[in-house]
């Protein structure tokens, strides 16, 4: 550790690691202990001197995890840890749910977090990749060798060093793509698989995410439905008000159709950068399909048209920001009870 | 076999020092240049201004607005037939002695914005830091650079403006080159082409899909100086790739822009004939457009390199990509028509942020050249070069920023690794 200003440490243990009891304790509300405990006494050992010890039941998180995470949230915005610690919680489904969970709002919050727990653990996907997960036995017989994993890992993220390739730190991929220099260029290793791939060895260095979504089913009755119009082609009010970007976007945004029966070239046009607009300006009905959607909703082929239309501008927009935007409108349109999109693309 | 005539050789000369002088002149590893005798932008109407300036890795310096990198060479037999089409007149590129300066890059630079020649927000960043985080992202925070930055005539054309500055760069990185007319290279490579049944016929042939985009003023790839828009896929001697018949005035986003000098050194070409007769026959190369504007227009052109690569009797080809996104698809239908057809594809893609724009199951054997959407800690530059602006100075900046550090091409060593 070094002479600077000393760090603070927090670590997230259940009931049972902080020695509250077993499973008949597993209700335990949040609280607050100062100092290590339990695991938190090895991680000491191990180099890494635990300030504050958070601790939940495992049933409580589970049953009432909004509650539970706003207290423990509450406590880490209090604290401002330097470094977060969560378990390890090997094999324990609950207990690895909840350190995930935890993690990854931790994570987002911009506070360094270190969980130790089996590769399959739920809390592995509920980390979402904003925590260093440390792979580990499913007994806590491998709580010797994991702590100081935990422990150097968590020292060296508290004073803000660099963080090394996950098979040489020991932890598991958080699913991010960190740019490094290979060796060799571009070209001799294209030659290298191609002539690997030719001799039956296929190889890549890169693996597209499976992340492929399923149609769900088609509504019964559309004629019941409430829908929405979302596009990803740029089309905004005249002047472009609040400046939605023409590539890159790091935004979508909402506008109103409430009494809006067409979208009026003097009203409306795209500032998407990726193809000719031309057309599309001269009748922005092309790019959000109201006319054909008022009709629709006119002679009752779909119920009601919802009330807003989502638009962003789809150019060389980085694939995790589309996601993340898929989902921030697909929650803002089954909270306001739409049954189905119309979705244009460019 | 020796070299023939009619072989192309490119003769180094390492360069490490550029100064000002009053005479234009080299001694060893350092080039002296009288800027009043380059005379850049002199005769050019649709420039109203241009200047010269001299940075070397290590300055605290952010270059801004970069259009293009060349690396300064010039026919050692024929300066006046250097980059034809756009130099000298219209003759094959790609035979005889080139001379060329290593550790050199001539880069140009305009504000299309402040000049009036593009709204706002109509190009992205484009940067070569020479110190700082980034300066290792582009190719050129490791050479020393003659910057060139233009200001167009108000009221220009925008097609005139910028066919001047392509002129007047690919001139000063001839005239530069030039000042080692007659001296010894520090060293020579052949760049012979093979010719068909010379080698072992059971070892692979592969074949190169270079992919390139042209889809107008300031977005065009130029072949003998004549734009690429429209072209269906083509065989090119790769010879005339490394020697200057190839240049880019296409200056959208600089990370995986294919810019002049990622065709001269065509790392590709170079390592398949270095491979060649001894682990693999190079079977040629085919030029292809990327960023095509319909499906079917991709579909075609997919289509058709795959069946010329065929026609090359390609066993396995490696496919590039230029710029990324929308040109992801084309490499895609190209990977895919290739193996449809029974050739083995790779191909070179950038990815962004652990994603694909695109993907077919058949491109199960790619290249990652990094990932163009990882962010670069903060830098203050002590000048910005290019700019009267902030340049982003103190501000995270994406990879893709920086000029050449995800080129599809398979020039440079970047990739991305899981973390």
């Amino acid at each position: 550790m070094d002479g600077g200003a000393r760090m603070t440490v927090a670590h997230y243990l259940n009931q049972f690691f902080a020695g509250l009891g077993g499973e008949e304790h597993a209700g335990q509300e949040p609280v607050r202990l100062d100092g290590p405990t339990g695991p938190g006494r090895g991680l000491a050992a191990a180099g890494l001197s635990v300030d504050v010890t958070l601790v939940c039941g495992d049933d409580r998180f589970g049953e009432h995890e909004d509650a539970s995470l706003a207290t423990l949230l509450g406590w880490l915005d209090e604290l401002r840890p330097d470094v977060l610690v969560c378990g390890p919680s090997f094999g324990s489904g609950r207990y690895g749910y909840a350190c995930g969970v935890l993690a990854r709002e931790a994570g987002r919050r911009g506070i360094p977090v270190v969980a130790a727990m089996t590769p399959d653990s739920p809390g592995v996907i509920a980390a979402e990749g904003a925590a260093y997960v440390v792979p580990t036995g499913s007994s806590v017989a491998a709580m010797r060798e994991t702590l100081p994993v935990v422990a150097s890992l968590a020292s060296r993220l508290a004073a803000g060093d660099a963080i090394g390739a996950p098979e040489d730190e020991g932890y598991l991929p958080r699913g991010l793509r960190r740019n490094v220099l290979s060796d060799r260029s571009g070209a001799a290793r294209a030659i290298d698989m191609l002539l690997a791939k030719l001799a039956g060895d296929v190889r890549t260095e890169v693996v597209p995410t499976a992340d492929r979504v399923p149609p769900p089913p088609a509504l019964a009755d559309a004629s019941d439905a409430t829908v929405a119009l979302v596009t990803e082609a740029g089309c905004v009010p005249q002047g472009n008000p609040d400046r939605l970007p023409s590539r890159h976007a790091n935004v979508w945004l909402r506008y109103p159709l409430d009494g809006v029966d067409s979208l009026t070239a003097d009203g409306y046009g795209t500032v998407h950068a990726g193809f000719d607009t031309t057309a599309a300006n001269a009748d922005p009905n092309r790019l959000v399909p109201l006319d054909a959607a008022r009709r629709l909703e006119a002679e009752g082929s779909i119920g009601r048209l919802h009330d807003a239309f989502y638009t962003t501008s789809g150019v060389d927009t980085p694939v995790a920001t589309a996601a993340t935007f898929g989902r921030e409108i697909a929650e803002e349109l089954i909270s306001s009870g739409v049954q189905a999109v119309i979705l244009t693309g460019t | 076999m020796p070299s023939t005539l009619a072989d192309l050789e490119i003769a180094t000369f390492a360069i490490d020092e550029i100064v000002e002088g009053t005479q234009t002149g080299r001694s060893d590893r350092r080039l002296s240049v009288s800027l009043p005798q380059l005379a850049v932008g002199a005769g050019h109407p649709a420039l109203a201004e241009a200047t010269v300036e001299v940075v070397r890795p290590g300055d605290p310096v952010r270059i801004t607005n970069v259009l293009d990198a060349v690396l300064p060479s010039v026919k050692a037999e024929d300066p006046a037939g250097t980059f034809p089409g756009v130099l000298g007149p219209l003759a094959h590129a790609g035979r005889g002695r080139t001379n060329r300066l290593d550790g050199v890059a001539v880069l140009s630079v305009c504000n299309w914005e402040a000049s009036g020649h593009a709204e706002a927000g109509t190009f992205p960043d484009a940067f070569v830091d020479m110190a700082g985080p980034g300066a290792g992202l582009s190719p050129y925070g490791g050479t020393v650079n003659m910057v060139l930055r233009f200001r167009p005539s108000e009221g220009a054309p925008v097609a005139e403006a910028d066919r001047a500055i392509r002129i007047e760069t690919l001139r000063v990185a001839r005239d530069l080159a030039a000042i080692t007319l007659g001296d010894d290279p520090d060293g020579i490579a052949p760049v012979r082409l093979p010719q068909p049944g010379e080698s072992d016929s059971s070892l692979p042939a592969v074949a190169v899909i270079l992919q390139v985009a042209s889809e107008g003023p300031l977005l065009d790839t130029l072949l003998y100086g004549e734009p690429l828009g429209g072209l269906v896929p083509t065989l090119l001697d790769p010879r005339e790739v490394v020697d200057g018949a190839l240049t880019n005035g296409a200056y959208d986003w600089a990370g995986v822009r294919n810019h002049t000098a990622t065709y001269q050194r065509a790392t590709l070409v170079r390592e398949l004939l270095a491979g060649h007769g001894d682990r693999l026959r190079f079977a040629g190369l085919i030029l292809a457009l990327g960023y095509l504007d319909t499906a079917r227009q991709k579909q075609r052109s997919a289509m058709l390199s795959a069946r010329l690569a065929e026609q090359l009797g390609a066993d396995g080809v490696v496919c590039t990509t230029f710029s990324s996104g929308n040109s992801h698809t084309d490499t895609m239908l190209t990977v895919r028509a290739c193996e449809r057809l029974g050739i083995r594809a790779t191909a070179l893609v950038c990815e962004t942020n652990g994603g694909l724009t695109d993907h077919v199951p058949e491109a199960d054997c790619l290249v990652s050249t990094g990932n163009e959407d990882e962010l670069v800690e903060p830098w203050t530059p002590g000048r910005i070069v290019g700019s009267d602006g902030p340049g982003r100075a103190g501000e995270r900046v994406p990879t893709w920023s920086y000029l050449g550090a995800c080129v599809q091409t398979g020039d440079e060593r970047w990739t991305a690794a899981p973390a």
